[in-house]
């Protein structure tokens, strides 16, 4: 039986490899969490990661007129059993090519583990930011467009200690993203002579936040460092600590930016300042319209870098001229990286073009992503601060 | 299904359908997916088990699963983590003289609380006296943890664990859970049904929560990923000569059809494939060992004159008590027996996975899911618990891409462009919401003592 | 001896950041904790559906909101959601009288367990779980419209002079004057109409109660009626107050189930004192009481470590540590709770 098996999934991937110059059906894995914790940011992430999808299959050059299905499957965040489960299935059953996917670094370090990485297959995370995910044994196939907390600990403790702020309070949401920013924040604040007044993790998706804010305020700082979710617990925070008048000056890790924070409560908050991965160019600014253009939000915190994750695995495919799954951990970095033309949001369509005609290409996209040797974002960072009612640039650094 | 009620036969059908299930779905999707739902089934049937014991046996209603479930998920880490040397010569001493200020005040207080006669004062005096244990043990606390956790807090910055072979955290994580139960039964046994429940799941509530933040112990919300495991990893296995010559041979007529460019090609993947069934396999074979002990064991103890006691003070409590039966001795007994089997499956659970992650421990998956598993299986009776732990976790998981085809099957008539669609379809993943709902219900409706009920007549 | 102006300061502090929150949170809980309690009373089981419960009557009440928004109406500068709420009310009784003619009759008929109850009701709370989801989406809402604050901290800060600022929101006093209405109300319900002293006469004692003739079916649905109203109110308050997610409702289930639980199931007053208890403990644990005590204390006794209990990370914990000791101290709740 096995061996039937075995035969015949082995007959229809040398059809796939055998007949690439026809046009196909390219299936590519998106798993996020849709029930669970992070529920309400996970719509958003799938509906821009299948933009760019849909942007490569109705541009008619992907693989001579290709189509990619998309095939969702729900990693719910915090149950990595459930998470390796549908991954399983996405690989072996519905064999995808790829997976742009998973969210949450505990279920994506399971997924990456125990599925991904076993059977060769690339995956490509648009949220899992923990430093642990650096140094697992992935053998080339674990990619992340997120860029990792350390570095962000340290632009933003640079930004808030330059703008003269010399002690600060800190709080984080209680997982391994807020955690580990948490801790390279006030290492490196402390380092450049800062002082931290001090630090209260706050729970996501909790009824209440009033004692977290009251026993911020009460030590004694002006300012608040908030490394949380916009849509979990730091928007929580933040509303509770305008409510009670205990801060109005922020300072934002990359979760909390969204046009949505400063619609709600953008004229109270003074003096804020934030950090979220990017470079200098306007193109989040274009990936935003873009997606607001085909009804999505946009400005979660990890759309941005979802639309990259699927636009990355599109674009390897295409400068591989297959959707085998080894040619595309062969052509990750070569579409991310230099050299080659840029490619921004929208642009999906003149890259596949470039790539047909032989060309490179140099995938920026709306994060700005440049791939490390370990398949990793390095991150620059953009400085904004709120300004006319919307982020603004400060710099880039 | 009322046919078959009495005859011998319902377990044999019951689990021969499970099996069709189990084998359709390695048919049709994969037997990846199929043996990657087999073992969690086997470590949900253990769950099971234990909270049959408690429930099925003596009528103890635990809504605290949880708690202990990630107690046997943090024995696997102190267990099989190389201990930090670093971390221990920081702050090791401190904590340990914050342990013992702890124990020995407790000790203290808990005396001064019996000795003290005169009933107004006694409150307060003891409130005093734990206050100042607690101070004084804080005192010694804050440094050492604060110490621990300054060492290389992105890789480590926790004391580390015991360095040895990750299966014997299965028996410790059963200590651990039996240790927990043993002083929870203490504290809150004397309370009646809803009351104890509601106290089981805020106990729970403090063990995940003690376990997420004490980051020196086990790093907390910061995970600990890449345990060891008792069996092979798939990578290793891809490069090993004997398991590639295994599958070649097994393989030989195929392999022998194709050119020798592709052969190579075809082999690379074959025996990818093979290496990720292989390690489930060894999985399984290892989890069914578990559970078939368990298994044996709670037969044995349900048929004995024991298993008859306690369910003779479940079913009358206050005819046992006058028969002279040591009803709250037994429900302590029992209490911690099924803690620690419950344990013993949490240890298993983050053994499979490879990682412990105690920011993900939640009541919805971790004590309701398994309270459904045994009410669907039918409580006191052991087979049907682990009928209903195979069963629920098979729908738990299968309900997602059953949804998400149900969706398409009602949306078919509707405009692609449409909004209704849209909505529709990117709801699909609710339905395993529903669905899980939907068999509970039905189950209780239809087949109140569950889908095995226990023999002997009792509800 | 600290000065006037310094008490009034750490007066000001508390009230702020201590008083007003825990009383706000309290109120929402207490409410809560009443609906699950009054199921218990009558109906004899803990309802683990009544967290969806107020999630769903809160859903009902912002798509109506909402509506009413579009069609301009609004309330002046109270939210337009309190216009909605009798609306939501209406939707989510028919919504549990539907549930308890389909899903819970069929059990009260048979006699089952109170815990085949419970279980019935972990399957309801499923059900709505992913209905809930189904029908508005697992993301955040907001629907409070209407002035948020009646004064905030800046302009009391300015308008008194004090050092430490004092803000009101428009949410905290709707919140409280509303729970207070509805808890009168109750009580009154309960306690002067014949009804209602026929539900306590049912929750007493049942067997007794149907001698006497007491219209059991009535009981039960004027029980869910209530659960209903209390359900939407809890939710809506709360929505208003923060904002609306499924997902925070599910949690808000278990403080909701400490508060009824420390208070004693069955007692209604034991709820509204659960509620208070644990929000109160919340905040008042994991406050940290550096300032405050700067304020009061003379200059060479003022604390330099921030003189906090317990981080907030334990915050959640607070509440079932208090639990278990009251419980521990008095096994069925501070009002002794009924025990089925």
């Amino acid at each position: 039986m096995k061996k039937h098996l075995l035969t015949v999934a082995l007959a229809a991937a040398l059809a796939t490899s055998g007949f690439a110059n026809a046009a196909q059906t390219i299936k590519i894995g998106v798993i996020l969490g849709f029930t669970g914790p992070i529920e309400s940011l996970t719509p958003d992430m799938a509906a821009s990661a299948e933009l760019a999808f849909k942007e490569a299959s109705d541009s008619g050059m992907l693989l001579n007129g290709s189509t990619i299905t998309p095939i969702r499957a729900d990693s719910t965040c915090v149950d990595a059993s459930a998470a390796t489960a549908a991954a399983e299935r996405l690989i072996t059953a519905d064999k995808v090519a790829a997976i742009m996917g998973a969210d949450c670094s505990g279920v994506t370090t399971a997924i990456a583990n125990s599925v991904a990485i076993p059977n060769g297959v690339v995956m490509v995370s648009p949220s899992a930011t923990t430093p642990a995910l650096s140094s697992i044994e992935d053998k080339g196939f674990f990619f992340r467009t997120a860029p990792s907390d350390a570095r962000q600990g340290q632009v933003l403790a640079d930004a808030v200690f330059e703008s003269g702020t010399k002690i600060i309070a800190v709080t984080y949401t209680n997982n391994d993203y807020g955690k580990g920013l948490s801790d390279a924040f006030i290492g490196a604040f402390k380092a450049l002579g800062g002082k931290i007044a001090i630090v209260a993790a706050h729970e996501d998706g909790k009824g209440d936040y009033s004692a977290e804010v009251a026993a911020l305020a009460a030590a004694g700082a002006d300012k608040l460092a908030v490394l949380g979710y916009l849509d979990q617990g730091g928007k929580g925070i933040i509303q509770a600590s305008l409510d009670t008048g205990a801060f109005d000056s922020f300072a934002l890790g990359d979760g909390m930016i969204g046009q949505s924070l400063i619609d709600a409560f953008g004229k109270d908050m003074v003096d804020t300042i934030a950090t979220s991965p990017g470079g200098s160019s306007d193109a989040m600014t274009n990936f935003i319209s873009l997606a607001k253009a085909n009804k999505i939000g946009g400005e979660g915190p990890y759309d941005g870098t979802s639309y990259d994750a699927g636009a990355l695995i599109v674009l390897a495919i295409q400068a591989g001229g297959t959707a085998d799954r080894a040619s595309i951990q062969a052509n990750m970095n070569k579409v991310a990286n230099a050299p080659g033309t840029k490619i921004y949001p929208g642009e999906l369509k003149k890259a596949l073009e470039i790539l047909t005609a032989g060309g490179e290409v140099d995938y920026v996209g709306a994060t700005n992503i440049e791939f490390s040797d370990v398949g990793e974002v390095y991150g620059t960072y953009r400085q904004l601060e709120i300004k006319d009612n919307k982020f603004s640039l400060v710099k880039v650094r | 299904m009322s046919l078959l009620k009495g005859t011998r036969l319902r377990p044999f059908i019951v689990f021969g359908i499970m099996a069709a299930l189990l084998t359709f779905v390695g048919i049709s999707q994969s037997w990846g997916v199929s043996l990657t739902i087999i073992n969690m089934c086997i470590i949900s049937a253990i769950m099971t088990l234990g909270v049959n014991i408690q429930w099925g046996y003596a009528g103890l209603f635990n809504v605290g699963i949880m708690g202990f479930c990630a107690l046997g998920g943090a024995a696997a880490v102190l267990v099989s983590k190389a201990p930090v040397t670093e971390a221990w010569s920081a702050g090791g001493a401190g904590m340990a003289l914050a342990l013992l200020c702890l124990v020995a005040g407790c000790c203290f207080v808990f005396i001064l609380n019996r000795k003290w006669g005169k009933r107004p004062f006694r409150t307060t005096v003891t409130f005093i006296a734990a206050l100042g244990v607690y101070f004084l043990a804080r005192h010694f606390y804050d440094p050492a943890s604060a110490a621990i956790e300054a060492v290389n807090p992105a890789k480590t910055g926790y004391l580390g664990g015991m360095g040895m072979p990750i299966i014997l955290s299965w028996i410790v994580g059963g200590l651990f859970a039996a240790g927990a139960a043993w002083l929870i039964g203490k504290v809150t046994l004397g309370l009646r049904t809803d009351y104890l429940a509601i106290a089981t799941l805020g106990i729970a509530e403090i063990i995940v929560a003690l376990l997420k933040n004490e980051d020196w112990l086990t790093r907390g919300a910061k995970n600990v990923t890449g345990l060891p495991r008792p069996v092979p990893f798939e990578l290793q296995l891809q490069q090993d000569s004997w398991f590639v010559d295994l599958v070649s041979r097994f393989n030989a007529d195929l392999l022998a059809g194709l050119a020798t460019d592709e052969r190579a090609a075809t082999l690379q993947s074959l025996v990818m494939d093979a290496s990720g069934i292989f390690v489930k396999l060894c999985y399984t074979g290892l989890f069914l060992m578990v559970l078939l002990v368990l298994f044996t064991l709670c037969q044995l103890a349900l048929n004995s004159p024991w298993g008859r006691m306690v369910r003779a003070i479940r079913d009358n409590e206050t005819a046992a008590a006058a028969m002279g039966k040591d009803i709250k001795g037994r429900h302590l007994q029992i209490f911690v027996l099924g803690s620690a089997v419950v344990g013993i499956a949490g240890a298993m659970m983050t053994t499979l996975d490879g990682q412990f992650t105690p920011g993900t421990y939640n009541p919805l998956r971790y004590t309701f899911l398994i309270w459904v598993m045994v009410i669907v299986g039918g409580s006191g009776n052991n087979l049907g618990s682990i009928l209903g732990g195979f069963l629920v976790w098979f729908i738990w998981i299968e309900a997602e891409p059953m949804g998400t085809w149900l969706m398409n099957v009602v949306t078919l008539g509707l405009d692609p462009a449409s909004a209704l669609k849209a909505h529709l379809l990117g709801s699909a993943q609710y339905m395993r919401l529903m669905v899980m709902g939907g068999v509970l219900l039905l189950v209780l409706r239809y087949s109140p003592g569950g889908i095995l009920a226990e023999k002997s007549g009792h509800k | 001896m600290p000065e006037f102006i310094d008490i009034l300061n750490a007066l000001v502090l508390m009230t702020n950041y201590v008083i007003l929150p825990a009383l706000t949170y309290g109120s929402q809980l207490a409410l809560g904790a009443l609906g699950v309690t009054l199921v218990f009373g009558i109906l004899r089981f803990s309802n683990f559906a009544h967290g969806d419960t107020m999630a769903f009557g809160a859903m009902v009440t912002i798509l109506i909101t909402w509506w009413f928004q579009s069609l301009g109406l609004s309330f002046g500068p109270l939210p337009t959601a309190l216009l909605a709420l009798p609306f939501g009310i209406a939707v989510t009784a028919v919504f549990l009288l539907f549930t308890d003619r389909f899903v819970y009759k069929h059990y009260r008929g048979i006699g089952a367990k109170p815990i085949t109850f419970v279980m019935v009701s972990v399957g309801v709370m499923f059900i709505m779980n992913g209905l809930v989801r189904f029908v508005i989406g697992p993301a955040d809402q907001r629907f409070a419209d209407g002035a948020r604050f009646i004064f905030k901290a800046r302009e009391f800060k300015e308008y008194t002079g004090l050092a430490e600022g004092l803000a009101l929101r428009s949410s905290q006093v709707i919140t409280i004057v509303l729970a207070i209405i509805l808890v009168a109300a109750l009580f009154w319900f309960l306690q002067k109409t014949k009804t209602g002293k026929a539900m306590r006469a049912f929750s007493d004692n049942e067997n007794l109660a149907l001698l006497s003739g007491i219209d059991p079916d009535k009981i039960v649905r004027i029980t869910w009626i209530l659960a209903a109203i209390l359900a939407t109110v809890a939710g809506v308050l709360y929505g208003l107050d923060k904002s609306f997610k499924p997902f925070v409702y599910f949690q808000l289930l278990l403080p909701i189930f400490a508060a009824a639980i420390v208070g004693g199931l069955g007692k209604p007053i034991g709820a509204i004192a659960g509620g208070f208890i644990i929000a109160f403990s919340e905040v008042a644990i994991t406050y940290v009481y550096k300032k405050f005590l700067i304020y009061l204390l003379p200059e060479n006794l003022e604390p330099e470590s921030l003189m906090q209990l317990l981080a907030t990370e334990y915050k959640f914990a607070v509440s079932f540590v208090i639990l278990v000791l009251v419980l521990l101290v008095r096994p069925t709740g501070i009002f002794k709770g009924n025990v089925v």
